[in-house]
């Protein structure tokens, strides 16, 4: 076999494995059953639940994830190294593990002075975000540095030396640029936080029409042998997460650099 | 008038101390020196991307070293252009003056004999990927032009082009120059680009200033031995002075037994008898004489008998290498092609080499 078709034999090997996974939930699905679990409030509920926290906890890692990429990118500051570490923390302790330390942190003085003062998260819609948000942030910031690590800095300085603040040369040059590359690193976070469960059940619970998001939904309608609402729960969260990382390769205009 | 006065800088493994430039205000002034010597560090400091650790930066009357790059005035052209990929050419070009807030009808004019001079206006709703390599910097000087800036940084301007494209630039260069008197500053390695481009020159070889001046000055009299040899001298040599011809006014320097005649105006300093010295041999002013054709008096004085060892074709010139009979001494000698043709010259040919009294150069 030749050299290019083993290669492309491999990368097609994978996308079968994976779409036959998707197509083999397709045999317990029946059009009445199907649409009876859709339909149910319950399964609105945690689809509704998700979007929303999904949404909210990437907006925040957006919020602190960009100018935290921007800084990593641009800038030299001691502990630098420490700090691109810890934005693997996520990836290398498990999401369960995220979501005791985020519980266990809710039990110091601190987090108890936090919940006191109203701001509730254990057990609570606050804390899905929380625990979505712990999972992504990082994943978000390294994206992000990414895509303005490829934007030469160069750019902003001829910029700046034509006039321009810094907010402005990043926000008329490399903002515009970068662009393509922060979508995509938005859409592929907003798609981890709505899979996200480990951190999710462990700090929000998994209390149906109040904490249950899809995963946890998936999760205790396995439990209870209700293989119709589970899969159909499996194929909605398919169906938005390639929807949107389908999207994020298409998004924005690439530009050629020089 | 820019000033840099003492301008010191540690950044990284770059360490620059003490440097001074001096620019009148339309002039166009080279900083020169070997790749890697922190020149693109001295721009962007100037600019100010980086803060210097001592020293003045001077734009007319302001002191600008503690100011943001945007409130200097200073427009940068860096080596790889950095246009905009976004914005069309016409964009790029009005940045600057969007940036700061300028009133783009007071600008009007003068961009557009900028788009005239600069041979844009074709382009003008081009994006930059569009473009070939001698219209993107023409786009990128154009935009750094556009806003009057106080000075102009040139980072390698004519680096990455083709030969026939640097030699349009470098005429662009020129005449846009005279056309709108922008103070210059602009760096570069290659000393024929400054030659041909820059009023004055200041070399800068690890760190420090080893000469600043008139080009003239820089290239045919240079302070040391390090800017003799990064302009490019072949022959240079460990002389020793044995005696002054008093009525001539002309030194007498040995170099292996060999005798140079050296008119004390082409020494450097005032020098003395027993003195060890370099001395400079400028390769293109080095005759072959023919046999049977008269020599000018000029000439008698420095005249070595010799071997042709190699030549080596440059293609616009060939390049002689020449071994002294007494001594054994080696010169380099430049002779174009159309006199190397006449002389029938080939290795192994005995000949006589005289030097002209422009040729020589002794530094202490």
């Amino acid at each position: 076999m030749s050299f290019r078709y083993t290669m492309m034999g491999a990368a097609v090997g994978l996308f079968v494995f994976y779409l036959g996974l998707l197509l083999s939930l397709l045999f317990f699905v029946s059009g009445g059953g199907f649409w009876a679990a859709l339909t149910n409030p319950y399964t609105l509920f945690s689809i509704q639940l998700s979007l929303i926290t999904a949404t909210a906890a990437t907006f925040f890692a957006l919020l602190i994830g960009l100018p935290a990429a921007y800084a990593l990118s641009r800038f030299e500051f001691p502990g630098k190294r420490i700090l691109d570490t810890f934005l693997e923390i996520p990836m290398i302790i498990s999401p369960i593990a995220l979501g005791a330390s985020l519980l266990i942190f809710f039990n110091t003085p601190l987090g108890e002075i936090i919940q006191r003062k109203g701001f509730f998260f254990v057990f609570e819609v606050p804390g899905i975000v929380l625990a979505q948000f712990a999972t992504i942030a990082g994943l978000t910031t390294r994206l992000m540095k990414v895509s303005l690590d490829e934007i030469s800095p160069r750019y902003e300085a001829v910029a700046r030396s034509l006039g321009s603040s810094p907010w402005k040369a990043f926000s008329k040059i490399t903002l515009p640029l970068a662009l393509r590359g922060l979508i995509a690193s938005v859409i592929l976070a907003w798609a981890k936080a709505l899979g996200e469960f480990g951190a999710t059940v462990m700090v929000a619970g998994a209390m149906p029409g109040k904490t249950e998001t899809m995963p946890i939904a998936i999760y205790t309608a396995l439990s209870s042998a209700n293989i119709e609402k589970t899969v159909v729960l499996i194929l909605i969260l398919a169906v938005f997460g390639l929807g949107t990382l389908y999207g994020a390769r298409l998004t924005g205009k690439r530009y050629r650099y020089d | 008038m820019i000033k840099i006065e003492g301008l010191t800088l540690r950044v990284e493994s770059f360490n620059i101390t003490n440097l001074d430039i001096a620019i009148d205000e339309g002039g166009f002034h080279f900083l020169l020196g070997p790749t890697g010597s922190g020149k693109t560090l001295i721009l962007e400091s100037i600019m100010g991307l980086h803060r210097p650790k001592g020293g003045k930066i001077r734009v007319g009357d302001r002191e600008v070293q503690h100011l943001p790059p945007e409130r200097r005035e200073i427009s940068y052209v860096p080596q790889d252009l950095a246009l905009f990929p976004h914005l069309t050419v016409k964009e790029n070009i009005l940045f600057g003056i969007h940036a700061r807030n300028l009133n783009p009808a007071a600008y009007e004019d003068h961009v557009r004999s900028l788009i005239e001079v600069m041979r844009v206006d074709h382009l003008l709703e081009r994006y930059p990927a569009n473009l070939s390599g001698g219209e993107k910097k023409r786009t990128a000087l154009l935009r750094a032009l556009a806003p009057r800036p106080k000075l102009l940084l040139l980072d390698e301007p004519l680096s990455g082009l083709d030969p026939s494209m640097k030699i349009e630039i470098q005429h662009l260069l020129k005449t846009l120059h005279a056309a709108f008197h922008p103070t210059t500053l602009c760096v570069t390695h290659d000393f024929e680009e400054a030659y041909f481009l820059g009023d004055e020159i200041t070399i800068c070889i690890d760190g420090k200033v080893e000469q600043a001046g008139r080009k003239d000055d820089v290239f045919l009299r240079p302070r040391s031995k390090k800017v003799a040899q990064f302009l490019g001298a072949r022959n240079l040599y460990r002389a020793t002075v044995l005696r002054k011809e008093e009525p001539e006014q002309r030194w007498i320097l040995g170099v292996n037994g060999l005798h140079f005649s050296v008119p004390e105006s082409s020494c450097l300093h005032s020098t003395e008898m027993g003195k060890d010295v370099d001395l400079f041999i400028r390769s293109e002013e080095v005759m072959i004489i023919r046999d049977g054709k008269p020599v000018k008096d000029s000439l008698k004085r420095n005249i070595f008998d010799g071997e042709i060892v190699d030549i080596i074709d440059k293609g616009r010139y060939s390049v002689i290498y020449f071994q002294t009979v007494e001594g054994k001494i080696f010169f380099e000698i430049s002779i174009p092609n159309y006199a190397f043709r006449n002389l029938e010259l080939s290795v192994g040919k005995g000949v006589k080499a005289a030097l002209r009294e422009e040729s020589l150069w002794v530094m202490t």
